[in-house]
């Protein structure tokens, strides 16, 4: 998906080389890259290159983002960076060390109806910001080979709530907990995951969150938004491939939210890779970056702590500092 | 029994609803409304006699049910009184902040073998008793996820806090039967998270103005309640349902259906004000179901038990929110 972004929709990238162990050589012909790979040292060792998208399963993550800083190249990783803080602190001094540019990949940040949503925040139309509630349900559970090495879901699933919940709050989480069970498919829980969950939050500034997610609603992949502050509240609804409604004595229809993540958040990613792409250039900041990811894994991490002591746990305190990643 | 007779215990607020409301419906009859601390200059129209005893009303055997809409800590020895003097029982809620002290006045009205109705008019809501439906008939499936907001217009009165029993006892504790409604579920697990974001007077006082409430029902199932006790846009009232086959969803009601679209956006009207307007049609359906249950001889759709465990459910929120861990609801 990213690579077809940058070859279609960003004309000031050019992808050169693509990288994996099962690549299908007819679909980068038919994108145009010319260096087709299956391993990451062909990329890396490429002085031509200055950029790196980083789309690994995420045990790879951090360990990648090392070697490419290493190669001087800059670098966007998907989230979640890793599944504890040691490795993030890691490729975060790695990066500051190479002086190069590291964004993670948390793509509503840049979608268009959250950005004019934080807009609001910041503006002060809703006041100040006293409860945040966040809807997180994908459209069908994935297969357990992925739940297996998903990290479970704080890690891979809500760790974008984490995210979103400091991204509109523009706080930092204090303390979490959270409440979940297997509710869809029993194998997820023979897997040692949840697939249902409830996660509130406490921020810095004193907001709470509540967030709920699961990893299926049979009606498509909802996503919906709010914070309520002293001043009223603001709300993104979901979204959908079309807008028009069935009326008939059988009730009114319109149509389901979109199907998945590709769909819904589809300029969000074109957004996010081309604020890479411009702050590779030196041409503005990154979206989102080493201690976003970090904040966002102590987070997930509290939060499974949560569920397996059942108890509300606070989160640690960030030690790194360093070139800060957020920009909003 | 073909008109039943009706003695009011409380001439407040939602005790003059409820008697306006009865005025309008055929064979029923109000005939006594009976309240200590009111003078009655303006008010019940005539027809209708007054007293500042209860016990005026409870010892006239001509009235078959009364209505009790008088102070929280008057509940529950004026249901024992009723239920002595043989009266059916319509109890607004809480019928005390004590669930020992609910279960003895439970056990009275078994012993009388009248009926008890509790207040909780949400229950009675058409839109919310849709969604209720809508659970029955297996739209959503099976139950995994219930979200309730619930957000007033305006915070109270500091003095009215003070007396309210916190926020779980006095606000939450409509959601708690909410959500035990909507899922015919039982409450087995809360956690509330609760924060002074409103009016630091509120937080004086002992209590909370904003709370997040993660409920855990049997078989599994998850809740999570938002409470505010103050959205400057009005009465904030959303329920949904999702599950195994989709989900349901009520939104606000505003008080009519247009948006003025202009460059500068698209405008509707806020949601109906405050309680009053947003259930107007529910307080007058929880009476006619009450005096239907009577006629027919059948149970109450929210019965004494309904009473106590949203009861037992606030205390243990209230209790989870000062000792920060997740407590288990006592069952009944």
């Amino acid at each position: 998906m990213h690579t077809e972004i940058l070859v279609r929709a960003i004309p000031e990238a050019r992808v050169k080389a693509v990288a994996s162990p099962h690549l299908d050589r007819s679909w980068t012909r038919c994108l145009g890259i010319p260096v087709a790979a299956t391993d990451s040292a062909t990329v890396l060792g490429d002085p031509e290159i200055e950029a790196v998208v980083i789309a690994t399963p995420s045990d790879r993550h951090c360990e990648l983002i090392e070697r490419a800083a290493a190669a001087g190249k800059h670098v966007f990783c998907e989230k979640p960076l890793a599944f504890e803080a040691g490795p993030i602190e890691a490729a975060h001094r790695a990066v500051l060390e190479a002086g190069v540019v590291l964004q993670v990949g948390f793509n509503r940040r840049s979608d268009p109806s959250l950005v004019d949503l934080v807009g609001a925040v910041r503006a002060g139309l809703v006041g100040d910001v006293q409860t945040i509630r966040i809807t997180n349900r994908d459209p069908k559970a994935p297969p357990i080979d992925f739940v297996k090495r998903s990290g479970g879901l704080f890690f891979d699933f809500v760790i974008h709530d984490l995210d979103t919940a400091r991204f509109l709050s523009g706080s930092e989480i204090v303390e979490v907990y959270a409440a979940g069970g297997v509710l869809i498919d029993d194998a997820i829980g023979e897997a040692g995951d949840i697939d249902t969950a409830v996660v509130s939050l406490r921020l810095a500034n004193g907001a709470l969150t509540i967030i709920d997610a699961s990893r299926q609603a049979v009606y498509g992949y909802d996503q919906r938004f709010e914070v309520l502050g002293s001043a009223g509240s603001v709300a993104v609804d979901n979204l959908r491939p079309s807008a028009r409604v069935v009326s008939t004595s059988g009730g009114v229809v319109g149509c389901t939210p979109y199907g998945g993540f590709v769909d819904r958040y589809r300029d969000a990613f074109i957004a996010e890779l081309r604020a890479f792409v411009a702050a590779v250039a030196g041409d503005g900041a990154v979206v989102a970056g080493a201690d976003d990811a970090l904040a966002a894994v102590r987070a997930a991490a509290a939060a499974r702590s949560s569920l397996a002591e059942r108890r509300p746990v606070r989160v640690e305190a960030p030690t790194v500092t360093g070139a800060k990643g957020t920009s909003s | 029994m073909s008109t039943i007779t009706v003695g009011v215990l409380g001439a407040g607020r939602i005790g003059r609803l409820h008697t306006d409301n009865l005025l309008r419906m055929p064979d029923v009859r109000v005939k006594t409304v009976a309240d200590p601390y009111v003078d009655f200059a303006d008010w019940p129209p005539d027809g209708i006699a007054t007293s500042a005893e209860p016990e005026f009303v409870l010892s006239d055997d001509e009235i078959d049910a009364v209505l009790i809409c008088s102070p929280t800590p008057t509940h529950a020895p004026l249901t024992e009184a009723a239920a002595a003097a043989g009266k059916h029982v319509f109890c607004e809620k809480p019928i005390d902040l004590d669930p020992g002290r609910i279960r003895r006045t439970l056990d009275a009205v078994d012993r009388a073998g009248v009926k008890l109705q509790v207040g909780f008019n949400r229950r009675f809501d058409p839109t919310f008793a849709r969604v209720r439906q809508a659970v029955v008939a297996g739209d959503v499936g099976e139950v995994h996820i219930v979200k309730i907001t619930s957000r007033d217009p305006q915070a109270p009165p500091v003095s009215y806090v003070r007396s309210s029993g916190g926020i779980f006892l006095d606000m939450t504790i409509h959601d708690f039967d909410m959500v035990r409604f909507l899922t015919g579920l039982e409450v087995v697990e809360v956690f509330a998270m609760g924060a002074v974001l409103i009016d630091p007077a509120i937080g004086d006082a002992g209590d909370v103005d904003t709370a997040i409430t993660t409920v855990t029902m049997a078989g599994g199932a998850l809740a999570v309640i938002e409470n505010s006790r103050q959205a400057v846009y009005g009465y904030d009232q959303r329920v949904e349902v999702f599950g195994s086959s989709g989900s349901a969803e009520a939104g606000n009601e505003t008080p009519n259906r247009v948006a003025v679209s202009s460059a500068a956006g698209v405008r509707t009207d806020n949601p109906l004000y405050f309680f009053l307007e947003r259930y107007q049609a529910s307080f007058v359906a929880e009476l006619e179901a009450f005096f239907t249950c009577i006629r027919d001889d059948r149970e109450p759709l929210v019965s004494g038990r309904d009473g106590l465990m949203s009861v037992l459910v606030g205390k243990a929120a209230a209790r989870s929110m000062a000792e920060s861990r997740p407590v288990r609801v006592e069952q009944p």
